[in-house]
């Protein structure tokens, strides 16, 4: 019996999912074939299409709100390389936007090629040495630095030398795609590098970047609020659109990228080392610093990543919506971290999953189709967004009988029964076996 | 202030106790806590309550002090059966508990932290800081401690914010006083400065509820001892009619063997060399040395205890060596008869160094993840190839930690949030032992864990030097632990080596008297 309410609380985020899939079922209207609307292909793809970038700004997020931080800058981030990829796409010669994109490219491909070939060298290293020694493998000068470096320096110039003979004319799919992309990953790293080095508040430093980002995406537009619009085909390369269409008749692109995003990211927090000292300075940033785990490295790598996916999202939205634009991301930030804390990850930090985001985006991803299904006032779907987030946090978080108890005023005893009664029971057991 | 609980305080309370427990029982799901425990409490009466973590002190203190409010069987004060729903029902009835845990706001001042949610106020709206300052003063006077009102709390050593809450518990103007461990954190010039404190107030009448681990505390001070094991009341007798021995056989179920922990008088040769180390704080504007030039050799095979009071830097000396200080460091550490510079835990840790730190819960452990995440965090990369995490290997590790270590738990997957004091600084110090150090630096290794698992890190501690070869320095504030365990003693004051005594030349008062710090003038 208890077995089977411990499933249940641990599944309730699927629950709620199906709760609301079941809703969008039942409630849906049906079209003159008799066809459930809500249940049709056409349809479900359109949630797909529509959730898949916020979906990859919150799989970014997620990994940095494990660690305990937060990243209000992807938005932001997001407005700066929709206008660096419409600018590379549709404008030729050398753009502000190629300006600063390019070498920035530059760099990431540098430390992309120096971390991989430096990861297979250790990882070489430690398949020969004894496996029981525990410590760390030591590199020498030659292989730990050089080598490495030498290789970033090759990757580097490959893709310069792709990318560059690109400005004068106008920019392919795949040049927007490492590009827009790189321009993300280094404002992420910096934001990273700041909290790190500068030991700030992550809250702080992402706010100014995100404050920055915005006035840089303007600066580079040009005018304020300017949109520079990307047509397939007449000003851009008609393979351009194919970020927008069905891969395979199957599945819409950005939907795509968004599966593959997650399903990856989710693989690395749990299959990999980086993934467990994610959690563990989530948990307890000093126990994991004093454990000798590169704290540093770790949370760096998370900001820059979620820069990196809100440039992959940037270029899906200039292919969606025709545009790239500074107010591109405006509120992103916060629908992406609704959905993260939806998803049942802490704000805390240590405790939090893909899955759980995963499913946070789509309940607010179908919530939002069905209430277009039944033409509801946009603006009242605001307001019961807002209510899903508070309600599924206080469901999440085993608090709803508190706050009834909160709500009846303090004159009467605690409640006896309910969930949150439970709970305490269950945490004064731990403080029990703590002491 | 208030002071009406004076008038309330009737001679008549002699005769009946102040406060009786009976039949006592508390389950938590299907653990049972407490089962019919019995405790009468007097006023005037220092009555310490002795078992060992997990026999349900703090479990029965929480019910006393109307943390807990579910429970079976019937509480009294002064004869009238009483039922508190929270802590401010059990503070009005004239009980206070000062937990082991400190519970202050760190960024709020002395007096603020004293008076809090019953700030004197102009008007009820404003808090009169000078009225809370002028009152919080006599209470701090009572404790002879000169602390400032308006320090910051935050800016406060551990030991000077127990006695903050001392005062704060004092000025509820409490008839009953719970005191959880109170000295856990105490120099012994604390503690005396405390037990003084707490012998003037059961003179006052106040009845005194004193829980601790340190039997020689127990035996000096208390008048009468309840002792619990496993959720029972084992005996309630006077102080004179018990031996340490005694009481100790009633908490553990049985004799400890006293062990003689001195490794073979030759030790192996210099592992680790430190010369002229100087470690400075950043300090307001600039910087503090708090460590001023330490010197000394560390041979394998060899346990070297550092003394001192708190706050002599002798934590500063460990973090130091294992890069994990946020400050500067100076001088020569020489390992292996090669020159080295230590600047992270990182590092600290590729040289065959671990560190075990005081604090198990903010620094050691990830209390959410379970016994294999925590064991294997160190080693995760290490034990990983081509990037994926291979989970067998961790499990194994981890089960020969629990095994070796003998971790009670109900398996490898338990959280080590979920497990006691004792074995979670076990599961702290498997982790250390997987990466197969050379030098295991021991920052307070048994605070707040029992008599039993005390012993077994003992002999774990024995182990490991005599058999591994392993250099040990152990950091402890308990004499007897440093005496028993200890090659040779450091000794620190003020952040200065004050002397090493061998094994056969130290006792406490040597310890004492090199540990005392002396005034400026002395020291220059």
């Amino acid at each position: 019996m208890s077995g089977v309410l411990s499933l249940i609380s641990r599944t309730k985020l699927y629950w709620g999912l199906i709760a609301i899939f079941l809703l969008g079922v039942l409630s849906s209207p049906v079209s003159s074939k008799g066809n459930n609307i809500f249940l049709s292909y056409g349809n479900l793809l359109d949630v797909l299409r529509q959730v898949s970038i916020t979906g990859l700004i919150a799989t970014g997020m997620t990994a940095v709100i494990i660690t305990g931080g937060i990243d209000l800058s992807v938005g932001s981030l997001m407005a700066i390389c929709t206008v660096v990829c419409a600018m590379l796409l549709t404008v030729e010669g050398d753009t502000t936007a190629a300006l600063f994109s390019l070498p920035m490219a530059g760099i990431v491909a540098l430390a992309i090629g120096f971390s991989i070939v430096r990861f297979v060298i250790v990882n070489l290293e430690k398949s020969k040495s004894e496996e029981q020694s525990g410590r760390d493998v030591a590199l020498d000068r030659t292989r730990g630095l050089v080598i490495p470096l030498a290789a970033g320096a090759v990757l580097a110039g490959l893709l310069l030398w792709f990318l560059l003979p690109q400005v004068p004319t106008k920019f392919g799919v795949l040049g927007v795609l490492i590009v827009a992309p790189s321009v993300g990953l280094c404002f992420g790293a910096i934001n990273g590098l700041l909290i790190v080095g500068g030991r700030l508040q992550p809250f702080i430093v992402t706010l100014a970047m995100m404050v920055t980002a915005l006035g840089i995406a303007r600066l580079t537009a040009g005018q304020n609020n300017a949109v520079l619009p990307v047509y397939t085909g007449s000003n851009a390369v008609a393979e351009f659109d194919n970020l927008r269409s069905l891969v395979f008749g199957i599945i819409p692109a950005p939907g795509l990228f968004f599966l593959a995003a997650i399903v990856l990211y989710a693989a690395v927090l749990r299959l990999t080392p980086f993934g467990r000292y994610v959690y563990a300075i989530g948990g307890n940033e000093e126990a994991a610093r004093l454990s000798g785990i590169p704290t540093g490295k770790v949370k760096v790598a998370t900001y820059a990543i979620s820069g990196l996916l809100a440039g992959i999202a940037a270029v899906l939205y200039v292919a969606q919506y025709r545009q790239g634009k500074p107010d591109a991301g405006a509120g992103l930030e916060l629908d992406a971290i609704a959905a993260v804390v939806i998803g049942g990850t802490s704000l805390m930090g240590g405790r939090g999953s893909m899955a759980g985001t995963f499913c946070g985006v789509l309940i607010f991803g179908l919530l939002s189709n069905i209430l277009q299904l039944h033409n509801i006032n946009s603006n009242l779907q605001l307001v019961l967004k807002g209510l899903i987030i508070v309600g599924t946090v206080l469901v999440q978080e085993r608090n709803a009988a508190d706050l009834m108890n909160f709500l009846r005023l303090p004159a009467r005893r605690p409640a006896q029964k309910g969930a949150s009664v439970e709970r305490r029971r269950q945490e004064e057991t731990r403080t029990l076996e703590e002491t | 202030m208030v002071d009406r609980e004076e008038d309330r305080r009737p001679a008549s309370a002699v005769s009946e106790p102040l406060l009786r427990a009976s039949g006592i029982s508390k389950r938590f799901g299907g653990i049972v806590a407490l089962s019919g425990v019995h405790l009468d409490v007097h006023a005037g009466e220092i009555h310490a309550l002795m078992g060992e973590n997990g026999a349900g002190k703090s479990t029965l203190m929480k019910i006393l002090s109307g943390v807990y409010s579910s429970y079976d069987g019937s509480l009294e004060v002064e004869g009238v059966p009483v039922s508190f729903a929270s802590v401010r029902q059990a503070e009005a009835a004239g009980i206070a508990i000062i937990h082991q845990e400190l519970n202050l706001v760190p960024e709020l001042s002395v007096a603020d932290n004293i008076f809090l949610g019953r700030e004197p106020r102009i008007a009820g709206l404003l808090i009169d800081r000078r009225r809370s300052r002028r009152a919080a003063r006599p209470l701090l006077d009572r404790l002879g401690i000169s602390l400032d009102p308006d320090a910051r709390v935050a800016g406060l050593r551990v030991g000077e914010q127990q006695l903050v809450e001392i005062a704060k518990a004092l000025s509820l103007n409490a008839r009953v006083l719970i005191m959880d461990e109170p000295t856990s954190a105490l120099s012994p010039a604390e503690c005396e400065r405390l037990f003084r404190v707490i012998r003037q107030l059961a003179k006052s009448g106040v009845a005194i509820i004193y829980i601790s681990h340190r039997l020689d505390e127990v035996m000096q001070l208390a008048d009468r001892v309840s002792v619990l094991r496993d959720g029972k009341h084992v005996l309630t007798k006077p102080i004179a009619d018990l031996s340490q021995d005694a009481i100790i056989a009633a908490m553990v179920g049985r004799d400890l063997l006293a062990t003689d922990y001195s490794t073979p008088s030759e030790t192996g040769p210099v592992l680790l060399s430190v010369r002229d180390l100087k470690l400075s704080k950043p300090h307001r504007q600039g910087w503090r040395e708090v460590l001023h030039g330490v010197s000394f050799d560390l041979h394998a095979g060899e346990v070297l205890g550092i003394g001192g009071l708190l706050g002599a830097g002798r934590t500063e000396i460990l973090e130091s060596l294992f890069g994990a200080s946020n400050g500067r460091v100076d001088g020569s550490i020489v390992l292996d008869g090669a020159d080295v510079e230590i600047r992270s835990p990182r590092e600290a840790r590729r040289l065959g160094l671990a560190l075990v730190t005081e604090d198990r819960k903010m620094q050691g452990l990830h209390l959410e993840a379970s016994i294999v995440d925590n064991v294997a965090l160190p080693l995760v990369s290490h034990l990983s190839r081509f990037g994926l995490r291979l989970f067998r290997r961790e499990r194994v590790l981890s089960e020969r930690a629990v095994k070796s270590l003998g971790i009670r738990c109900s398996g490898v997957d338990q959280a080590a949030g979920r497990l006691s004091g004792g074995n979670q600084q076990k599961v702290v110090i498997g982790k250390w032992l997987a990466t197969r150090p050379r030098i295991l630096l021991l920052d307070e290794p048994t605070r707040g864990i029992d008599v039993g698992a005390k012993r077994e890190i003992y002999d774990l501690i024995f182990r490991l030097a005599c058999e591994e070869g392993m250099a040990i320095v152990v950091v402890s504030s308990e004499m007897p632990e440093l005496l028993l365990l200890s090659d040779r003693i450091l000794v620190m004051a003020q952040g200065r080596q004050r002397g090493t005594l061998s094994r056969s030349q130290a006792t406490e008062e040597r310890i004492m008297q090199l540990a005392a710090p002396r005034s400026a003038k002395a020291a220059a």
